[in-house]
């Protein structure tokens, strides 16, 4: 079947829910690793970012069971970017053909970054490249 | 019955008893946990089973991504379920990895001994571990979204089926990652 054929057989099919359903998360991985390295910084940047996972149980706590601490924050961060971008673009674009082919490899290059922005070894370079030029 | 259609019918059976005898034994590599003298033992099992149960429907689903991508007859409304379970499952992993996370956190636990004695597994690892280890789970929702949003229909739109098989490899590869990781610091120090 060449592309002529599918894209006449399937016109009620728009490629833009695909297109929100992914780069969705995808701002939410960047969102983890931001906030991640923002409460790095100093303890009142740490403490900034726990202030908005208070409301997840398990968040704050101290002895033997401990708590999650900031590692709430980024989760909750990243959730409300995740859900509210998903939601906004997939109103956008539920009726849009959009281009899986121009999107496969941004989704791809944007994964393949965010994961190496967890790899201390490799990303601390760029954060404290980053810091000095803010003079942070 | 014919001798291949038996063959078939065999072959058929011989590969679910497999999976189920695969997904039985590996399950114990979590449950025997919760027998661990801890006292955060059930954190431990819960993780470990719903991880490992992630692991084994991420790795089974990989082999439908293939047959997505190949354009060959699929059950869609099968697929459709067993995405769904993958994206619970992965959700119970979350969950229970959160639990988790809360004891190595806490005074006397995992963070504490490895930082003192081998850090790197904290700062690198761990710290590496603790994000990616999210990823499956936005990932295989919108996998679930997609296949449940467009119905059979998507059988007509081969760049979108070879985009879920795609999403569900890389779902795959990030489960893989953070099943090892933790599973490595768990040996270095178990909860």
């Amino acid at each position: 079947m060449n592309d002529n054929t599918e894209k006449h057989s399937s016109h009620e099919l728009f490629s833009g829910v695909v297109i929100a359903a992914t780069l969705s998360p995808l701002l939410g991985f960047y969102t983890l690793m931001i906030t991640h390295h923002i409460s790095r910084v100093s303890k009142p940047l740490d403490q900034l970012i726990h202030s908005y996972g208070q409301w997840i149980p398990g968040s704050v706590g101290s002895g033997a069971l401990g708590s999650t601490g900031s590692y709430s924050g980024k989760l909750a961060l990243a959730l409300i970017v995740w859900l509210t971008s998903w939601a906004v673009f997939h109103v956008l674009w539920r009726k849009q053909e959009l281009s899986i082919q121009s999107w496969l490899p941004i989704f791809s290059v944007g994964l393949l970054i965010v994961t190496l922005g967890f790899i201390h070894p490799v990303i601390d370079p760029v954060v404290l490249f980053i810091l000095n030029l803010l003079e942070v | 019955m014919t001798i291949i259609e038996h063959h078939s019918s065999l072959s058929k059976t011989l590969i679910r008893t497999q999976a189920a005898i695969a997904l039985f034994v590996l399950l114990w590599l979590g449950g025997f946990d919760f027998f661990f003298p801890s006292n955060f033992r059930l954190q431990a099992g819960l993780h470990g089973l719903s991880t490992i149960a992630a692991l084994v429907t991420g790795t089974f689903l990989t082999h439908r991504a293939y047959h997505l991508m190949r354009g060959v007859h699929i059950n869609f409304k099968s697929l459709r379920y067993w995405t769904l379970t993958a994206t619970v499952l992965n959700f119970l992993g979350v969950a229970s990895g959160n639990w988790m996370y809360m004891r190595y956190r806490g005074e006397g636990g995992a963070k504490d001994w490895i930082l003192a004695h081998t850090p790197t597994f904290h700062n690198v690892m761990m710290e590496f571990k603790e994000f990616i280890s999210l990823f499956p789970f936005p990932l295989m929702l919108a996998v679930t979204f997609i296949l449940f949003y467009y119905g059979d229909d998507i059988v007509t739109r081969r760049d979108l089926l070879n985009f879920v098989g795609l999403l569900i490899l890389i779902a795959w590869l990030f489960l893989l990652l953070g099943f090892v990781a933790g599973l490595t610091l768990a040996k270095l120090h178990f909860v």
